[in-house]
């Protein structure tokens, strides 16, 4: 039996097998992952510190998918309710992160990461 | 047997990514772009095949999911900040629209607004303050740093073998066992839908009110006939009645995330108010100049009178 038909007979209500589509959910989840991970490849290959900041933003972002994704597949609110929270520390990291970059370029003059090298090699 | 079809076009992602982040003439770039939409055309068919369900509704996402994947790659691989910057307003914008279909309405707004509206207006702010020209002027507006990737092909090896587990993990889930879970959830949705109203008397009142404007007073809690969900009212005359609450009387997305916001999480609110707070603290402390004051200064500022004149008068 496919997941339409045992919905339909759980609800009798087509708009309710619409509601938790599993292959939406599938697709949605996949690109969760994909933001994700393509937010972690430009976090680890950028050399521009502002671009670096906004891969991880891109990470939040996957983060935030598939909160908002489970939380669709659970019907649990609790999943939406906590992207807020992605929101506040992604306000908080980019007002921090950004006043940092800002810093550092008054002391370098230029945005590369690999002028600060030097700290890692004690 | 999916996962080998998935491996494989992990891979063939991660080449068109090496291809695309390190290609330093236009026809390897071009090349990676090519193989990079295969890989994302192919991991797309493999998983929109692997589940079962409706496939009218699915459409949708699948194209907001390739214009936000787009667009992230065009993030992590242009070679103007700004540029990135702009590319992320995309994904913001289509991932708001996958929110919209996953009915995460006040999300998707919220995304738009805060994201989009507040974030990328500072980043844009802090590029144009510390973007700096080219110096070599060998290329159009962008530096040597942003042309050269740092380490691509160790990177893509740790993102392809991050990337591999999730997505065993997401698509491998056993298609029957969340079927017999979700019809579990099915049945008892419409219940939870309303369950939100519960909890909300004066709305629930006023709702019974629209149906039937005789009533006194709400008595119990809402009860279910099928998916109908009825609520037994005491009206003027000090007869009860039972009524059936309409379709759209049911909480919005809104009013339920409101709802579990200050009555199901009220701590972690706080914590996020204090974690603003805080932040603002620190980009105060972070951005200003520092300025050397003498010990006079100082003590001015404290409210001590100057220690020069004190020690004179005595």
């Amino acid at each position: 039996m496919n997941l339409a038909a045992t919905l339909s007979l759980a609800t009798e209500s087509a708009a309710l097998s619409e509601m938790i589509n599993p292959r939406s959910i599938q697709i949605c989840l996949v690109f969760s992952a994909l933001l994700f991970v393509i937010g972690l490849f430009g976090f680890m290959t950028r050399r521009n510190m502002i671009v670096m900041f906004l891969c991880t933003e891109l990470m939040f972002q996957g983060v935030a998918l598939a909160m908002v994704t489970f939380s669709r597949m659970h019907l649990d609110i609790s999943g939406q309710v906590f992207v807020i929270f992605i929101l506040t520390v992604a306000a908080a990291e980019a007002a921090l992160a950004l006043g940092l970059v800002v810093l550092l370029y008054r002391r370098r003059a230029t945005l590369d990461v690999g002028a600060w090298s030097e700290l890692g090699e004690c | 047997m999916p996962s080998i079809i998935l491996y494989s076009s992990c891979i063939a992602g991660a080449v068109g990514l090496y291809l695309l982040a390190n290609g330093v003439r236009m026809p390897l770039r071009a090349l990676g772009t090519l193989i990079a939409l295969g890989a994302l055309a192919w991991m797309m068919t493999t998983t929109f095949n692997s589940a079962e369900g409706p496939i009218g509704t699915s459409i949708l996402p699948l194209v907001f999911g390739v214009i936000a994947v787009m667009a992230a790659v065009r993030v992590t691989t242009h070679r103007r900040p700004v540029f990135a910057a702009l590319y992320f307003v995309l994904v913001v914008v289509a991932s708001s629209g996958l929110f919209l279909t996953l009915h995460a309405e006040f999300m998707a707004f919220a995304l738009v607004i805060v994201y989009a509206g507040a974030i990328l207006i500072t980043y844009l702010f802090v590029l144009m303050l510390a973007q700096q020209s080219p110096t070599d002027g060998t290329d159009s507006g962008s530096t040597w740093y942003d042309r050269r990737p740092r380490e691509p092909a160790i990177a893509l090896l740790a993102c392809f073998i991050l990337l591999s587990s999730l997505l065993q993990a997401m698509t491998e889930q056993d298609s029957r066992a969340f079927a017999a879970a979700t019809a579990g959830k099915a049945e008892a949705a419409e219940q939870l839908i309303w369950a939100d109203l519960d909890r909300m008397p004066r709305q629930l009142e006023r709702v019974a009110r629209d149906v039937e404007p005789e009533t006194e007073q709400v008595i119990g809690s809402i009860s279910f006939d099928g998916t109908v969900a009825q609520v037994e009212v005491k009206l003027a005359d000090g007869k009860q009645k039972t009524i059936t609450l309409p379709e759209d009387a049911a909480p919005t997305n809104t009013q339920v995330i409101g709802l579990a916001l200050v009555s199901d999480f009220p701590v972690s609110l706080e914590l996020a108010g204090v974690i603003l707070l805080m932040a603002m603290f620190g980009a105060v402390v972070l951005a200003r100049r520092q300025i050397e004051l003498g010990e006079d200064e100082i003590r001015e500022s404290a409210g001590i009178a100057p220690s020069v004149q004190r020690g004179g008068d005595e």
